[in-house]
């Protein structure tokens, strides 16, 4: 697995956000330096050693050509360093906050009560962000911080107009006075994904564990409609909402038909979902059947409909086309019947936390 | 709660389709409708009606604003101009009875582009916006004219890198100028392939040699392009249908899965021939025997073979956006993706216009290629080219997944003010409708 969190020693004493250059081999002139910038100078096996305008970083643990261009936030008081942005990675996401009002069953990472406003570090960290990337902005909740979110992605597209960003989001928070604010935003380049678990008000409240979030993410999806908003619509499939995914699939041709896709989940085995595992886990490739006539029904209305962590032997044949690689580089691993497997280079494998008895009875071409 | 206005049709089963204005749809019963009529909804239809989107509580509530979305989808978007029909030359080395577009001699004279008329379509090609250019060559016979054809091509490629070009040949007389011609990434040849050696030699060739000239270059053109390259329409004779079977084989044959069974067409020259008023009942009961045999042989062999138009039709049931067919879309503006570029540098809004033009019934020309749009007369055409105002139309079932074709009814009745349920278009859209 990547790491994303380094071991460092520094002279500073308050956080600080530091891109790290290497410029060895580099036969030309050196580019220009911000003063947010650290250049590598010694190496050795075990650690690195760079100096900028914060003075001097040693990072250990890792070799300094993999984290050539990284965007790091450094706590010295803790002797750490956060990858807030891996310049080689397609799969990089800032976490505005840990708050969030909404409790679902399956959480990947739950929330906690303290909140620290990271939004200045994140500007510096977009600002030195490599070109056309695609930043993720996740939680928590981010629009809790509803306005510095929106002035922060105001200031960033404007600054840096190669980046696009992709905001998870409950959708709980938006309303009618958002819409001026959401079209000062150049809103092709930020997507907005918002989960949506049942058609069923009273199974989709219960998966997120708040009473009417239902008819409120129907009214956040409508203002972002209205705004002219990407939406990414997202369904985690658990044993809850499986029966009803056609129910669903239904609901969103006729109720959300403006949604850009909708994206069909397997669950991730950590947080909530590694605790409720055995009462949500369902195994897509035995009780294919209800996934498949949600996705035939959303596709032949035009829906773009996605498989995402669903291991590709899984499913049908006809419908890998659908299952595009999705689990970040950072998490994906393989497990040891994948050897050999002629999909896996189009597969997007498993978390790296996937439970190594994987559950699905249907498992391996035949 | 409100509940957006439905429209209704009896079914021969005794149930009714109901449609509302967003292209949503639903079975209901009698019973419904009169519940639905006398304003005495219950409990259990308010709760259908609200599931399937068809009611709203407030103005810009979740349920209107979905709505709202679908409707504004059911429309067809004005677009840029990306799409040019070139006729550079009329003249034709074969003469079908049925022509559909009007033909000149092979040894004629005054049937070609002339040089000022190349320029100006060149320089017309130049002001399009790009970046994605497709140009479709038509006649007469265009491969008389190769030499036209390479500096079209040669001229948009050098200014629009995604540009794609589509011949339509007759495959007749075949050297190796035309060959090197078809042979290339961004061409693709279209051409008429009317079912069986027998019709298509009564239809098209009157020899039976000349058939099998056509036949092989037809397997040569799939052997060399590759079969995705090459599409054939079947022009039919209701009259004299030919047999399915040998139909659909040789087109499968070809490795063309799609086919788009077309009527004489009662424009250019095809006009002259005796025109018969029951000829829409008798081709709709052919279409509909087709299609019906479509689905059997599909369902038998395991492979599939569809009737475009009726796909086209299907499509435009289920989703949104499907407004990529011209005859087939609503608003259906003209000179707004395509246009045509007649032999004398003419401009027409669609092909069937140039026909009709042609034969002097009207004068449906909307500019030249030197001078430009004439956009006073597109607006014309496209003030009734709507079918959401129709005062038949608005009452209709279908209206949301049909179109308009004001050429179609100038051309058979020679004016646009119809009871629609008597026009050729409605008459067969109401029937690949039920189908549906």
């Amino acid at each position: 697995m990547i790491p994303l969190r380094l071991k460092v020693e520094t002279e500073a004493i308050d956080p600080y956000v530091v891109r790290l250059r290497s410029f060895e081999g580099v036969a030309h002139d050196m580019p220009t330096l911000s003063s947010f910038d650290a250049v590598l100078g010694n190496a050795t096996g075990e650690s690195a050693d760079y100096s900028g305008g914060e003075g001097t970083l040693r990072v250990f643990g890792i070799d300094a050509s993999d984290i050539n261009g990284d965007v790091l936030f450094v706590v010295p008081r803790r002797g750490t360093a956060h990858r807030l942005i891996r310049a080689n990675s397609r799969h990089n996401t800032l976490l505005v906050t840990e708050r969030c009002d909404q409790l679902c069953l399956m959480c990947s990472q739950p929330p906690k009560k303290q909140h620290v406003d990271m939004f200045p570090f994140f500007e510096t960290a977009v600002l030195l962000s490599p070109e056309n990337a695609t930043i993720g902005l996740s939680g928590g909740e981010p629009t809790l911080f509803k306005s510095e979110l929106l002035e922060f992605l105001g200031r960033m597209l404007a600054a840096r107009p190669d980046i696009d960003f992709h905001v998870l989001t409950n959708a709980q928070h938006f309303d009618r006075d958002d819409l001026a604010r959401l079209g000062e935003l150049d809103l092709n380049r930020v997507l907005w994904g918002v989960p949506v678990y049942s058609s069923d008000p009273n199974v989709h409240d219960g998966i997120v564990a708040k009473p009417g979030a239902f008819d409120k993410v129907r009214e956040g999806l409508s203002i972002l409609c209205q705004a002219g908003a990407k939406i990414e619509l997202r369904t985690v499939l658990m044993k809850p909402n499986a029966a009803g995914l056609a129910d669903l699939a239904r609901f969103v041709t006729t109720s959300l038909p403006f949604v850009d896709k909708w994206a069909i989940m397997q669950l991730e085995n950590i947080g909530y979902g590694r605790q409720n595992w055995d009462s949500l886990f369902f195994d897509s490739s035995r009780g294919f059947d209800t996934v498949g006539k949600a996705l035939d029904l959303a596709i032949s209305r035009g829906i773009n409909a996605m498989l995402y962590n669903f291991p590709l032997c899984t499913l049908p044949p006809n419908y890998r086309t659908f299952a595009p690689s999705t689990i970040s580089d950072w998490k994906r691993t393989y497990v040891s019947e994948c050897s050999g497997c002629r999909l896996r280079d189009d597969c997007g494998g498993f978390f790296e936390w996937h439970p190594k008895a994987h559950g699905y009875a249907r498992f391996g071409l035949t | 709660m409100t509940v957006w206005p439905l429209k209704f049709r009896d079914r021969p089963d005794g149930t009714l389709l109901f449609s509302d204005d967003a292209g949503g749809f639903f079975l209901g019963s009698g019973e419904f409708l009169g519940r639905y009529a006398r304003d005495t909804l219950s409990p259990d239809d308010l709760r259908f009606l609200r599931g399937n989107g068809h009611t709203f509580e407030r103005e810009g509530d979740p349920d209107w604003t979905s709505f709202a979305y679908r409707w504004a989808g059911r429309q067809s978007k004005q677009k840029e101009l990306s799409y040019l029909i070139l006729v550079p030359t009329l003249r034709c080395n074969l003469t079908c009875g049925y022509c559909q577009v009007s033909r000149a001699p092979e040894a004629a004279r005054g049937f070609d582009w002339s040089n000022e008329t190349l320029n100006a379509a060149l320089d017309f090609i130049g002001d399009l916006k790009g970046p994605d250019i497709k140009i479709e060559f038509q006649g007469g016979e265009p491969l008389l004219r190769v030499d036209l054809l390479e500096q079209i091509r040669a001229f948009t490629r050098s200014k629009f890198p995604r540009s794609q070009f589509v011949v339509c040949t007759n495959l007749q007389r075949m050297g190796e100028v035309e060959w090197a011609f078809l042979d290339q990434p961004d061409t693709f040849v279209s051409t008429s392939l009317d079912g069986n050696h027998e019709t298509h030699t009564r239809q098209r060739t009157g020899d039976g040699l000349a058939t099998d000239t056509f036949f092989g270059n037809l397997a040569e053109a799939v052997r060399r392009l590759g079969s995705g390259k090459v599409s054939a329409l079947p022009t039919i004779d209701v009259e004299r249908p030919p047999d399915f079977e040998d139909l659909v084989g040789n087109f499968e044959r070809h490795g063309i899965q799609s086919i788009y069974l077309r009527p004489i067409n009662h424009q250019g020259f095809a006009r002259r021939r005796k025109s018969d008023p029951n000829a829409i009942a008798r081709w709709n009961a052919l279409h509909s025997g087709f299609i019906d045999y479509l689905i059997e042989r599909n369902h038998r062999t395991g492979r599939y073979v569809e009737e475009y138009y009726f796909g086209q039709c299907l499509r435009r049931f289920l989703r949104s956006g499907i407004d990529d067919h011209v005859d087939l879309r609503n608003p259906n503006f003209f000179a707004s993706d395509y246009i045509v570029v007649d032999y004398d540098g003419q401009l027409y809004p669609s092909d069937e216009a140039r026909m009709l033009s042609r034969i002097g019934r009207v004068d449906l020309s909307i500019g030249t290629v030197a001078d430009g749009i004439d956009q006073q007369n597109v607006q014309m055409l496209n003030g009734a080219s709507i079918n959401n105002f129709d005062a038949d139309c608005i009452h209709c079932v279908y209206q949301p997944f049909c179109g308009t074709d004001v050429v179609d009814d100038l051309s058979r009745d020679g004016h646009i003010d119809l009871i629609r349920s008597e026009t050729w278009f409605c008459r067969r859209h109401i029937l690949y409708s039920t189908k549906s």
